[in-house]
């Protein structure tokens, strides 16, 4: 029990850490990955980010056309992508589909994105065939996948035509693309819309005065159609994004940081009194030693050393389960591809860890340590006699 | 004259029950010079206890001065008499007082510890003290694992690992029989004899007060007898 503060205190610590600074390095690549003269499309809006990726919201055609028709730009790239059983030689596994429109947006990709195919080939518009991420080769099914080998999506076969090199991040790596017109048919989404646009501004363009003309033009257009001038879409430049991700993270931080702070304190109230019990029992014993030789400074040092041994001890318990949860948040825990959780649990993360919680101990154990100290070797013997 | 190693000058020790003033000791003056075997014999509340405190340097006087080979320690920091006390005195106590954590190696290397002795120099002492006292073959158990007689074996050589000029013995047979009292009461005259030890022993027992060459008797926290030889003492082993 007076070390459960401790663990619970480092739990919070190193999870959070971890996560942050994986979300933070996701982030940093995916900003990277859409380059500075992109700028993404998404229903909903940024100040509700829970209902803008929970909501199911979807640009319609007329979005899309409006987003085209703006000055400035030069190709859309759309994409939409939901979860699916992908089945591949009787193994079925559960992995997002990615519907791309290959036809626009490929040169998007090529150019901008830095997709290049390990093997195969792009597939062919209108044809039922995909390409697969790296990770989908040999790391999803038990059989290595091939290509020119099929699977089957919701019932349907697709032929493999060509494998992705490492697209920088895990979830790109572990998915599976198509044309966004085959997806729409076995999705049952509707035609001519999409989940994001992803817009190539024309050469030398303001990617921020591009980025206000398609809000404006997109808000006559919903205007139009609904009647409302309510903003229900979202136009983020790579900037932006790392605005609202930085600030996003800092409100998360501080929120852990609190509670991982008040667990800490009660942590540290615990082992103070754990060594307040500790010195009360053990007077005799200090007594002992301070009659056999044991100067001031020794005995100060013996109970501050026994403190934060038992910080240390909930250190050890708090990193190894924040470490694990960290872990089981990575793997199982990805709430959108776009926010894709990376646990980064550094050599440097866990020595802090570690550090931090005997510290922690050393600080609590200081005044029951001193009281010890202080002991007069004559009354400690006395006591309990 | 030899220099003494412990001197009490006019020493009184004052403790306050309330507002009523109790006098432990009332100016006693005394001194332990190097190789004394000092017997210290008194009823209970006679003052012993608190006497012998004086003279391990474990309580300051109220009034008066205690040296040590001429220096006085009330010019001492807590520190400075916590060093002095390690290196100059070894303590036995009727309840042994080993730690109960540490085995009989570990209890007999605590005191070398404190005065910075190499690990492997007081692993060898005390394992050569251990010896010494007869238990060779008990230097890897804890003290629950011992009888009476070998926790104050182990005591006594806690008490020698220092190489102190001076051991106190409070009522050092005071839990065992007699037979094993005897036993360790030999091993603190081998101990004065071979080494020219200063001992000073607090006991109620006679018997054992024949062992010492010196009495102390203390009655109402003043000394009232302070033989040089035990043929003073009425009692024969």
């Amino acid at each position: 029990m007076t070390i459960l503060g401790i663990v619970i205190g480092v739990f919070l610590i190193i999870s959070l850490l971890s996560l942050s600074e994986g979300i933070k390095s996701t982030i940093s690549q995916q900003l990277r990955a859409l380059g500075g003269e992109t700028i993404l499309v998404m229903p909903g809006d940024l100040s509700n980010p829970i209902a803008m990726f929970m909501g199911g919201a979807k640009l319609e055609k007329e979005d899309l056309e409006a987003i085209k028709r703006t000055k400035g730009v030069d190709k859309i790239l759309t994409m939409s992508m939901q979860a699916a059983v992908v089945r591949y030689e009787d193994e079925g596994k559960t992995i997002f589909m990615t519907g791309l429109s290959w036809k626009e947006g490929i040169e998007i990709l090529e150019k901008f994105q830095g997709w290049t195919l390990k093997e195969g080939r792009w597939p062919v518009p209108g044809k039922r065939e995909v390409v697969i991420g790296k990770q989908i080769e040999t790391g999803v099914f038990e059989k290595t996948i091939k290509v020119g080998r099929e699977v089957v999506i919701k019932g349907r076969k697709f032929q493999i035509v060509g494998i992705l090199n490492s697209l920088g991040s895990k979830q790109d790596d572990s998915a599976i693309y198509l044309d966004i017109n085959l997806y729409q048919d076995i999705t049952g989404e509707k035609r001519g819309t999409a989940q994001y646009a992803m817009v190539k501004i024309e050469d030398g363009g303001d990617v921020n005065k591009i980025a206000e003309s398609i809000k404006e033009q997109l808000g006559e257009t919903r205007k139009r159609r609904a009647g409302t001038d309510i903003a229900d879409f979202s136009v983020i430049t790579s900037e932006k994004m790392g605005d609202i991700a930085g600030s996003i993270l800092n409100v998360i931080q501080i929120a852990i940081i609190g509670f991982a702070s008040v667990a800490i304190i009660v942590g540290g109230i615990g082992i103070m009194n754990t060594m307040f019990t500790s010195v009360r029992e053990r007077t005799r014993e200090i007594g002992i030693m301070k009659a056999i030789g044991a100067k001031n400074s020794s005995v100060l040092l013996i109970f501050l050393f026994e403190a934060g041994i038992i910080g240390f001890l909930g250190g050890v318990g708090g990193t190894i389960a924040g470490s694990l949860f960290s872990k089981v948040i990575e793997t199982y825990g990805q709430v959108h591809p776009l926010f894709y959780f990376r646990a980064s649990i550094t050599p440097e993360l866990l020595l802090f860890g570690l550090a931090f919680s005997f510290f922690v101990g050393c600080f609590s154990g200081f005044f029951p340590a001193r009281q010890a100290a202080k002991l007069k070797p004559v009354e400690a013997l006395r006591r309990f006699e | 004259m030899p220099e003494p190693i412990i001197k009490l000058d006019n020493v009184w020790k004052t403790y306050m029950l309330g507002k009523v003033e109790l006098h432990a000791l009332r100016g006693v003056s005394l001194e332990i010079n190097p190789g004394d075997f000092v017997c210290i014999m008194g009823p209970s509340g006679s003052g012993k206890s608190t006497l012998l405190n004086m003279i391990g340097l474990l309580d300051l006087p109220t009034k008066g001065k205690v040296f040590v080979k001429n220096k006085d320690i009330s010019k001492l920091s807590e520190d400075e008499l916590s060093q002095l006390r390690g290196e100059t005195i070894g303590f036995i106590f009727q309840e042994f007082n080993l730690l109960n954590h540490l085995d009989a190696i570990g209890n007999v290397t605590l005191p070398m510890v404190f005065q910075g002795v190499s690990h492997e120099e007081r692993q060898k002492k005390a394992k050569d003290i251990l010896i010494k006292v007869g238990l060779g073959d008990r230097i890897f158990h804890q003290p629950a694992e011992l009888s009476g007689g070998e926790r104050q074996r182990v005591a006594i050589a806690r008490a020698f690992a220092n190489d102190p000029e001076m051991v106190i013995a409070d009522e050092p047979t005071g839990n065992l029989d007699s037979a094993t009292g005897k036993k360790i009461m030999e091993i603190l005259t081998d101990f004065h004899k071979k080494e020219n030890k200063t001992v000073v022993v607090v006991t109620h027992d006679p018997n054992i007060a024949s062992y010492s060459e010196k009495l102390i008797n203390i009655k109402d926290g003043q000394i009232t007898v302070n033989h040089q030889t035990a043929s003073n003492v009425l009692w024969s082993r």
